[in-house]
């Protein structure tokens, strides 16, 4: 302290961390916090239970809904589905009678399950979707094709070009008779279809069932025999529908065309399905270019980074929180109520204010009371400064500014005014 | 239990037998490898609930001066202490560096030191004393969290203490000057001396002059053993922010230099901050003991955010003082809050006492006030010129009923709250 002496802080006239001073010591030293391991392990149960509860349950949840999942499906054609749009008529018809049905939902598992050593036939229900490349893969499986309402490349792979699609909707409603010689038809009799129709190319072998009625060389069905294997298609598939199958010869069109061998793949694609298309290739070409640890060692870095999140997000010890003044800047209402004065363009006033605060300071530098009549201190003022009454008057007590540049200048003006009485 | 960047390393080598055995069950076995290292690390660490804590630390420092907390650790356990401690603060505590290493073998202490500078008034907790303690492989470690309870009083920064060597002088001054202009109620007749040219020819002593041959004067010194009561307003208006600080802080700046003055000046200096009821007195404290108990006694003052009820500080004053005095009313000039609050009562105060209000003002509406740059500013401008307007009549409200204003940017209250008490104290007025 460089006064004399002024009595000041307690710690002001020695340093803290060197003199004596007034300290706080806690005169018993603390030894841990009060806990022992097993109350800690009580504790942290208690914190813990609720979360872990909740995990449990989660997870039985999650097992018993796998568990009690529902064995049908919503999907169109599908073999599990009860709909109407379903075919689950026909798949449990197919399985009293010893067929076995697999139902795939992805070309791939199709391929791998139709590549089986016993007769297979496979069924392509749902082929809207399907890519070039998959189309090739179904089709070199060597397996007996059942196809249903099929895109021209795929009836055009499957039965070597003898067959292509014709784009016909002709008569829907009317019943057609076999008009053949497939034994499946011939066991049909006769179905309604609401396809577009086959036709022949001409370039092959083709059997062409249940022409139109306008227009003979449409068929709804065809079969062809080819490469050791028999290809049969059906434009539509109201005849596999629960709700149709019942139509007519449907059924024993439908139970012919499946049931020819002992095991029926069943698929009905998933739209998303991307399995041995090109994408999907070029993925395997990826994970084939690794090496074959590659994996482990992704297992081993997760691993890694586990320990790694455990080591750093281990706090030293918790957050100290501290209660902070309120920031309340005194300034906001003299502001705020500036905005207001400009939002309601309340010109006069904000020149009363400034007139008024203007002449209040002028006033006590020239030595006037602050009641002294206007005159008194407009004088007052032209004589400090020089300037005519007249133009003092209109400065000091003239009308409201009629736009915000005139009030701008008026302040200027006042200001003027303030600094030349200032320095006279 | 915590981990360390070794099990991570530890974790990594993993990858070794990983490459050599690509299988997942490598994965496993070392996970489990690393799991059982850490746990064998854990189970050799020594307790870190086994170690005696004990704390000392200042009792209060003033604001923006360096303290320190000082842990004493002794390893109460069979085993061999790695520590890593941390001595939390809370954060305006300013702790520099709060983390030690340690390393004690069984049995034997040593010593931490925390330097802290705080960097807000008030009083500062210690909070929790955390303990890591590694095992032999710093592989794992174990951890707990101690209670060290501590408490720093942070005194407030009292940077006006620089205007106290002038006013003191100009004290000084005022004592023994023979021309008293007014020889009013409160000057004291303190000595007789020999006339010299320029004294008052009023304050020559005939009777003395009569009984040497030399002229005798009279002369005076400032009455003493006066009572100064400093009110300090703890309410909303004091958290309204002047610059950096709230407004409480250029309260009490002025209310320490008053009080430093007034206590040399040799009167009697008492002190309350109300809002609603007393939050903090002073009284009694005289001599050595005044600043230490002002200090004390400022120094965890907080803004409420309450209206202050302004007839109980009367009546808290009139309980504190029977005869006249000085109140010195630190609050605000708002003109609002003095119409509302102060105005109905200040009759009461004035019949009995000198009463002084002074009041920060805030420097960005003083900026606001002559700022022509635009339509806006010009607004703000008159916002500004109206609130000053409205402060000025308000005052003269205030003055007409005696009482003394004092007005100024925070940083200039407290040297003109000391130069008005030096004119009331010249003047008699006390």
């Amino acid at each position: 302290m460089s006064a004399p002496a002024p009595p000041s802080a307690p710690t002001a006239g020695q340093s803290p961390t060197t003199g004596p001073g007034p300290v706080t010591t806690l005169r018993t030293p603390v030894v841990g916090d009060g806990t022992t391991a097993s109350s800690r392990a009580r504790s942290r149960w208690r914190r813990a239970r609720w979360p872990v509860l909740v995990v449990v349950a989660l997870l039985v949840l999650a097992g018993l809904s796998a568990i009690a999942r529902p064995a049908t499906s919503s999907t169109p054609l599908a073999p599990d589905n009860p709909e109407p749009p379903g075919a689950r008529a026909l798949a449990e018809v197919l399985g009293d009678r010893g067929v076995d049905v697999v139902y795939v939902q992805t070309v791939a598992d199709a391929v791998a399950a139709a590549e089986a050593d016993e007769p297979t036939t496979l069924l392509v229900a749902q082929g809207d979707y399907l890519l070039p490349e998959q189309e090739d893969a179904l089709v070199g499986t060597g397996a007996d094709l059942a196809l249903v309402a099929p895109s021209d490349h795929l009836l055009d792979l499957a039965t070597d070009g003898a067959a292509q699609l014709s784009y016909s909707w002709g008569s829907s409603e009317t019943a057609r008779p076999a008009g053949c010689d497939d034994p499946a038809a011939q066991a049909a009799q006769e179905i309604r279809s609401d396809g577009v129709g086959f036709e022949a190319t001409g370039t092959g072998d083709v059997t062409l069932c249940f022409a139109a009625a306008d227009d003979p060389d449409v068929a709804a069905y065809l079969a062809h025999e080819g490469d050791g294997r028999t290809v049969r298609a059906l434009d539509t598939s109201t005849i596999l529908r629960n709700d149709s199958i019942a139509d007519d010869g449907g059924a024993a069109l439908a139970l012919w065309t499946l049931g020819a061998n002992e095991r029926l793949v069943w698929l009905v694609a998933d739209p998303f399905d991307m399995s041995l298309s090109g994408e999907g290739e070029e993925d395997g070409v990826v994970a084939a270019s690794l090496p074959p640890w590659a994996g482990v060692a992704a297992l081993q870095l997760l691993v890694v980074a586990v320990v790694l999140a455990l080591w750093r997000g281990r706090r030293l010890g918790p957050l100290v929180t501290e209660h902070l003044p309120v920031v309340v800047r005194a300034s906001e209402t003299t502001r705020g109520r500036g905005r207001l004065y400009r939002r309601a363009g309340a010109r006069g006033h904000a020149a009363a204010g400034l007139r008024a605060a203007t002449a209040d300071r002028v006033a006590s530098r020239l030595g006037l009371p602050r009641s002294a009549e206007a005159t008194t201190l407009v004088d007052a003022v032209s004589r400090a400064t020089g300037r005519p009454v007249e133009q003092v008057t209109h400065v000091l007590y003239g009308p409201p500014p009629a736009d915000d540049a005139s009030l701008l200048e008026l302040a200027r003006l006042l200001d003027q005014i303030e600094s030349e009485v200032h320095h006279s | 239990m915590a981990l360390t960047w070794r099990a991570v390393v530890l974790a990594a080598l993993g990858i070794v037998p990983v490459l050599l055995w690509p299988v997942p069950g490598t994965v496993l076995v070392w996970a489990l490898v690393v799991v059982a290292v850490c746990a064998l690390d854990v189970a050799l660490a020594a307790s870190p609930r086994r170690v005696a804590v004990e704390r000392r630390v200042a009792a209060a420092v003033r604001l923006s001066e360096r303290t320190s907390s000082r842990l004493t650790l002794t390893n109460v356990a069979p085993r061999r202490l790695r520590a890593l401690v941390r001595d939390a603060w809370s954060p305006s505590a300013g702790t520099v560096s709060n983390r030690h290493t340690v390393d004690l073998p069984p049995g034997e202490a040593t010593r931490v030191t925390t330097v802290l500078v705080p960097t807000r008034r008030g009083d500062r907790v210690a909070d929790k004393v955390t303990i890591r303690s590694f095992g032999p492989l710093r592989v794992a470690a174990r951890q707990a969290s101690l209670d060290v309870p501590g408490h720093l009083r942070v005194l407030p920064e009292f940077r006006s203490r620089r205007h106290l060597p002038s006013r003191l002088a100009r004290l000084r001054e005022m004592d023994g000057r023979s021309a008293v202009q007014v020889r009013g109620e409160g000057t004291e007749f303190d000595s007789l001396r020999e006339y010299v040219i320029g004294d008052d020819v009023r304050s020559i002593d005939w009777r003395a002059s009569a009984r040497r041959h030399d002229m005798v004067v009279r002369t005076w010194r400032p009455e003493r053993d006066r009572r100064v009561l400093i009110v300090v307003d703890t309410s909303r208006t004091s958290a309204a922010r002047l610059g950096d600080e709230p407004r409480l802080d250029a309260s009490i700046e002025a209310a320490l230099l008053l009080s430093a003055l007034a206590g040399r000046a040799g009167d009697r200096v008492e002190l309350i901050a109300y809002d609603r009821t007393v939050r903090s007195r002073v009284a009694g404290a005289a001599g050595p003991r005044l600043m230490p108990a002002m200090a004390d006694a400022l120094a965890p003052l907080e803004p409420a955010l309450l209206e202050t009820d302004w007839s109980g500080l009367v009546t808290a004053v009139h309980e504190r003082l029977s005869q006249r005095a000085l109140v010195v009313l630190l609050s605000t000039l708002d003109a609002a809050a003095i119409e509302t609050g102060l105005l109905p009562v200040v009759g009461q105060l004035t019949s009995t006492h000198q009463v002084v209000l002074a009041g920060a003002g805030d420097p960005e509406v003083s900026a606001l006030r002559s700022d022509r740059s635009g339509t806006a500013e010009v607004y703000d401008a008159a916002a500004a010129a109206r609130g000053e307007i409205e402060r000025v009549a308000v005052t003269t409200v205030l003055r007409r009923h005696g009482v003394e204003i004092v007005d100024g940017l925070p940083d200039e209250l407290a040297p003109r709250l000391a130069d008005t008490y030096l004119a009331l104290k010249a003047a008699g007025r006390l």
